[in-house]
């Protein structure tokens, strides 16, 4: 990592540290959807930024995540941290049925697959409200103790920077390369002896397991898990800031999940209206700055020095 | 026994409407190789046109529909112009964009028509007593025969003119077509706009029976992805035989299994269709 680089991702982290005292409680609440959002962007990166398949299942992973930890924790009492493993574990074993079953037939089964998946999964939710409490919600326990949103921020900013010090890794390592070996062209890696579906099947568990890991944490913060987590318009709005910070770099996700988690606070006078502005932000980018805000900036310094 | 009469023939009354809507599909992804997932909300947009030329400015039912259906095409020629074209030989993008462009129209119906179910007047009322059983809308039958008749019309045009001729060359071999001197371009551009128009079709025939609201175009688009994948994706009859199949099988299940779970069949027969022969019912290749 270039040392510009490294210099502004600990100023990030000071600045992210210091911040539950600066600002008010309603923003605090702000800034911990926000890393909820940066874990699920992050993780969804890693198979759409960096091996070039677009999974529509990243929602209904983290759903899986949070109704498989706070169902443990309601019924059974098992602590939120036994709940999110176990979550982790049904995700990744899951994402490893679905995608040893798809992957190797190329990207639009992937896709189309990802998407029934997720509808499944939704409205499997919706229908058992015996267990699952349906639209109304399941109230589920604090991650431990007493509610507090600082230990909240805290625990979810360990998360977020441990996934992304560990995608780092992952990402410098041979298996990165193979990353993008694969995304570059599946045929001349496949030659070069790429175990394409393996490497693809390996990015998906990540990022369905990553999945699973935010939707636990934010469901035991909310306290309150309704179907809105496993549906199509939380996987829009990953979809969106991933595209509008930028797709296959790390800070990407970053930026695009903070961004629109600040612009959705300025405009939210206009109520559902809302959604109807990120898509459109969204839009403009996806055709004019296919490379995100990261990319676009990247670009404008190169051109000046 | 009269029950299970009544629960097929509405199967086959949907799934020849799904059939209609998938066709749009089969066309766009065998010719352009496109998942365009906005295409469910072309179907609204017939739906809400027609509603709204009928209602607003006192239009017969036909010149509204006829409209309407225009309206679609032109939409989706603007749709193929300005946000397809740029994504061409990337499917990851255009997948995306797609994505991002349902979101769009969905919000602005939300907007525009508002949240309240509309509907188009009937064409015709009353009912039928079918085999001496049960009493069947007529709208309901008028709308099976027209769907019935559209797709046959347009396997007709795909099959037997040079229109159709032109737009098999290039979903079986852009490159050689293109040496042959057709414009693999302009005919995405129009069959993207004629998929739209076979979506704004089934649109058209169905909200009649069913009124339309803002977010029912993303159903409209999975189950027409799920007929496609179990016809094949290259085969057009393979996509009204999966519409017929799906119908048949979405209305039996909720008789007799739960109603809750209606959607749900469909997915199940996806999965199934991809673990057990990926090119589905009629198909010879997969796509890459």
């Amino acid at each position: 990592m270039k040392r510009a680089n490294l210099v502004s991702w600990c100023i990030a982290f000071v600045v992210a540290l210091i911040l539950p005292f600066l600002v008010s409680d309603y923003w605090l609440h702000s800034l911990i959807s926000g890393l909820f959002y940066v874990l699920m962007a992050s993780s969804w990166n890693l198979i759409a930024g960096y091996t070039g398949q677009v999974s529509f299942a990243h929602a209904a992973f983290a759903g899986i995540g949070c109704y498989t930890s706070g169902i443990l924790a309601v019924k059974f009492g098992i602590p939120p941290f036994f709940g999110i493993l176990t979550g982790i574990i049904l995700a990744a074993l899951l994402s490893l049925t679905l995608g040893a079953l798809c992957i190797r037939m190329g990207g639009i089964y992937l896709s189309l697959t990802t998407l029934g998946f997720s509808e499944i999964v939704r409205i499997i939710i919706q229908n058992e409200y015996k267990i699952t409490r349906g639209t109304m919600g399941l109230k589920v326990p604090f991650l431990f103790g007493n509610y507090s949103k600082i230990t909240a921020f805290y625990i979810m900013l360990a998360a977020v920077v441990l996934v992304l010090v560990g995608i780092y890794f992952v990402l410098k390592s041979d298996l990165g390369l193979q990353f993008r070996a694969v995304q570059n062209d599946e045929i001349a890696a496949a030659s070069v002896g790429v175990p394409v579906v393996f490497v693809r099947l390996t990015a998906f568990v990540m990022a369905g397991s990553l999945a699973a890991l935010a939707g636990g944490l934010y469901g035991h913060y909310l306290l309150l898990i309704t179907p809105h987590i496993p549906s199509l318009d939380t996987m829009f709005l990953v979809l969106a800031m991933t595209v509008i910070g930028g797709m296959g770099t790390m800070a990407g996700p970053v930026v695009g999940a903070l961004f629109l988690e600040i612009l959705s606070e300025y405009i939210r006078v206009y109520g559902e209206f809302h959604v109807l502005v990120f898509a459109i932000v969204a839009m403009i980018f996806a055709r004019f700055f296919p490379q995100g805000i990261v990319g676009f900036m990247g670009n404008l310094i190169k051109q000046k020095t | 026994m009269v029950d299970l009469l009544l629960y097929l023939t509405n199967g086959i009354v949907m799934g020849t409407s799904y059939a209609l809507c998938a066709l749009g599909v089969a066309l766009v992804v065998g010719v352009m190789r496109v998942i365009n997932f906005a295409h469910g909300e072309f179907y609204v947009l017939a739906g809400y046109l027609s509603a709204t030329f009928a209602s607003a400015l006192h239009l017969g039912i036909f010149p509204s529909i006829a409209m309407s259906i225009l309206c679609v095409f032109f939409v989706g020629l603007v749709v193929e112009r300005f946000l397809i074209r740029p994504t061409y030989g990337n499917e990851m993008y255009s997948l995306i964009i797609t994505f991002i462009l349902y979101i769009i129209v969905e919000n602005l119906y939300l907007f525009i028509f508002g949240p309240y179910p509309q509907k188009p007047p009937n064409w015709v009322s009353g009912s039928q007593n079918l085999f001496g059983l049960f009493y069947y809308g007529n709208q309901r039958l008028v709308s099976f025969v027209t769907a019935a008749l559209l797709i046959s019309i347009f396997l007709v045009v795909l099959h037997k003119t040079w229109l159709g001729r032109v737009i098999r060359a290039v979903a079986i071999d852009r490159e050689m077509a293109s040496l042959l001197g057709v414009n693999p371009t302009r005919i995405n551009f129009f069959s993207f706009g004629l998929g739209c128009v076979l979506a704004g079709a089934a649109g058209i025939v169905l909200t009649p029976i069913f009124p339309v609201v803002p977010t029912v175009g993303v159903g409209i688009s999975l189950t027409a992805f799920v007929v496609v994948v179990l016809g094949g994706m290259d085969s057009f009859l393979g996509a009204v035989v999966g519409g017929l199949i799906l119908g048949i099988v979405e209305n039996l299940g909720v008789a007799y299994i739960s109603s809750g779970y209606k959607h749900l069949f469909g997915f199940v027969i996806l999965i199934l269709v991809l673990f057990l022969k990926p090119t589905g019912l009629f198909g010879h290749r997969q796509f890459q």
